[in-house]
């Protein structure tokens, strides 16, 4: 009851920093929305590494889904959407939060199909599975032509005779109109949704059915001999993380304005595992903190761009040797399986 | 009535033969003792009942219906739940969350009710917290609910696995030397407590024990299991004076000893 509390509050908060959000830098703005996005993608990854012990490495690929799948329906389908909706603020922000939570279905569609097969298995098959998971989806948005391949995408021309195209056409008469991707990302929807997956994950494992993840990670056997369903926990959380990695990269497109394959490579799964080490598997705080370190970071070094990545990576080995447990974590220890001879 | 039926068991690991032709039955509201040297098989029995393990023969029954096709999850739900001879708690969680992680097993609220803090799913909290206590206090436990369960003595250690094992709500529960590493005091205390958790949950316990002298108080009738072979059963006052048993029973003083 208390949670729902500070949740209400902070959305309350968020709410008013969004009135005043045009008074903000532009360039401190994408920093504060980039690490918004990035509290969503470590904390929803956290779910499935951190709390339930499984390791994910595949985030990129559904953020990827979700990010795809909604510029080009708030492009393609505009027109559409300003009919259902209306075309003033109102309608802008209903059709985003319908394409948002069609990507993360999507993606979510997918982690099951992805995961379901993989997590039935014993042993550590899901980090395999899921990076080449994100690989192919990155191949397969490559080969798309119609969300502009591996030029990336940034809208589509509409021509009056029903012609979509993404380049404009040089040898037509008709009219057209370019719905490139709308910006329909602010502070708001960003942090409301960072909040929302925050007060989430707090609640769920918290609850008697969510210590049934906790359960899951710390022992597989105790836990089917106690009546968790081990392989449905598995399932439920990864499958809950790719819908919010989907609906972090709806708020990516929306607000990037433009989608490249490159976005969604095997570094950004990278950086997002980073995250959840840095901040410690399965601590909230942690997490958040170390989002906003992890996002900052980069910018800081852009002076020495081309050390960044080294600098990064020997942050995170300094990390591994004198704090493995994370910065608020205090319990993670590197996962030894237990033999099920000893049951 | 007969709750739980081995029938014909044989367990083979290669060509290791750790059950062998095992035939056993459990009776409603029955305390039986299943005990062997070292090795003898019995937590495999264990392991064979909850489905760790399908046998190599045989089948086991539950209340008359074949656990054959049921997967260990799937038996707690029937009824039937166990501890570990290796303690195997769950060591992020406390004391409190290790036992109410078995509460799962009746719970109506699911995941977006829990997610979202539905006002039922707040009453139900409620009443499991209520339970957990309950138990705790049954097993003196009460004071170190908020304490790391790995982190207590192993005697307490043992009391929370039968804690944890009892809130699912059994009607069979599985113990596994549940005294192991407890003073002589200390083990005829917990076995009174057993055999007081018997009656008042009105449950069938088989309690698997390494030591002979221990059962013979609590148990309504023994196995004996050596190299996975029964080779007595009866009550406590033939197994103490079986020959076989007693046989048994030397040669691991003289090995293990
Ligand atoms: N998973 C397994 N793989 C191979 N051998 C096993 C396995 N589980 C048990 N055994 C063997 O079965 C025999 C009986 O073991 P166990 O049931 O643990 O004995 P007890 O509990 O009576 O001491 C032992 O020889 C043990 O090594
Ligand atoms: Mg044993």
């Amino acid at each position: 009851m208390k949670s729902k509390l500070y949740f209400l509050s902070t959305v309350l908060a968020i709410f008013l920093i969004n009135l005043v959000k045009d008074s903000i830098d532009p360039y401190y703005y994408t920093i504060l929305i980039y690490i918004g996005i990035n509290i969503i993608l470590a904390s929803s990854l956290n779910l499935i590494n951190g709390f339930t012990g499984q390791f994910s490495l595949g985030h990129a690929g559904f953020m990827a889904i979700g990010g795809y799948l909604s510029i080009s329906m708030s492009t393609y389908f505009a027109p559409f959407f300003a009919n259902l909706f209306g075309a003033g603020v109102f309608g802008e922000n209903m059709t985003f939060l319908t394409v948002m939570i069609l990507g993360g279905l999507a993606a979510a569609a997918i982690g099951l199909l992805v995961g379901v097969p993989s997590l039935r298995l014993k042993g550590d098959y899901l980090a395999i599975v899921t990076l080449g998971f994100s690989e192919i989806i990155r191949v397969l948005i490559q080969g798309m032509d119609f969300i502009g391949a591996s030029q990336g995408f940034r809208g589509v021309y509409q021509y009056s005779n029903g012609v979509k195209s993404l380049q404009m056409l040089d040898n037509t008469q008709d009219s057209f109109i370019f719905y490139g991707v709308p910006k329909y990302t602010n502070f708001f929807w960003t942090f409301f949704i960072a909040a929302f997956i925050v007060y989430f994950i707090y609640n769920l494992i918290n609850s008697t059915y969510g210590k049934g993840f906790l359960a899951v990670k710390d022992d597989e056997v105790a836990a089917e001999s106690m009546g968790i369903n081990t392989t449905k926990f598995k399932v439920i959380a990864f499958v809950s993380g790719a819908f919010f990695a989907g609906v972090a990269g709806a708020l990516y497109g929306h607000f990037n304005l433009y989608l490249n394959p490159e976005d969604f490579n095997f570094l950004k799964s990278v950086e997002i595992v980073a995250i959840v080490i840095l901040g410690g598997m399965g601590s909230i705080p942690g997490v958040i903190i170390a989002a906003v370190i992890l996002t900052i970071l980069p910018e800081l070094l852009r002076g020495i761009s081309e050390y960044r990545m080294i600098v990064y990576a020997l942050l995170l080995i300094i990390m591994m040797l004198t704090r493995p447990q994370g910065i608020f974590g205090t319990k993670f220890k590197f996962k030894r399986k237990k033999k099920v001879e000893s049951a | 009535m007969s709750l739980l039926k081995i029938n014909n068991v044989t367990m083979k690991f290669g060509g290791l033969t750790s059950i062998d032709a095992l035939n056993a039955e459990v009776n409603d509201n029955e305390l039986v003792g299943l005990i062997g040297p070292n090795g003898a098989g019995k937590t495999t029995v264990f392991n064979v009942i909850t489905s760790v393990y399908k046998p190599t023969l045989g089948e086991v029954l539950f209340q008359d219906k074949s656990l054959k096709n049921y997967k260990t999850n799937q038996i707690a739900h029937l009824g039937i739940c166990r501890t570990f001879q290796n303690i195997r708690l769950f060591k992020s969680l406390s004391v409190k969350d290790n036992v109410r992680v078995s509460f799962g097993v009746r719970l109506k609220a699911g995941f977006f009710s829990s997610v979202m803090q539905l006002n039922k799913f707040s009453k139900e909290e409620k009443e499991i917290d209520n339970r957990i206590d309950e138990l705790l206090e049954l097993f003196n436990l009460h004071d170190v609910k908020d304490e790391e369960a790995i982190s207590l003595p192993y005697g307490d250690q043992r009391k929370v696995e039968i804690v944890r094992a009892l809130a699912t709500d059994p009607k069979l529960l599985l113990l596994d030397e549940p005294a192991a590493g407890m003073n002589p005091s200390e083990k005829s205390d917990l076995m009174k407590l057993i055999r007081d958790v018997k009656d008042k949950f009105r449950i069938s316990i088989l309690l698997i024990e390494h030591d002979m002298k221990v059962v013979m108080g609590i148990c309504e009738r023994i196995y004996v299991l050596e190299y996975g072979k029964k080779i007595a059963e009866g009550l406590p006052s033939e197994i103490q004076n079986n020959e076989k048993v007693i046989e048994a029973y030397l040669g691991d003083t003289k090995t293990h000893a």
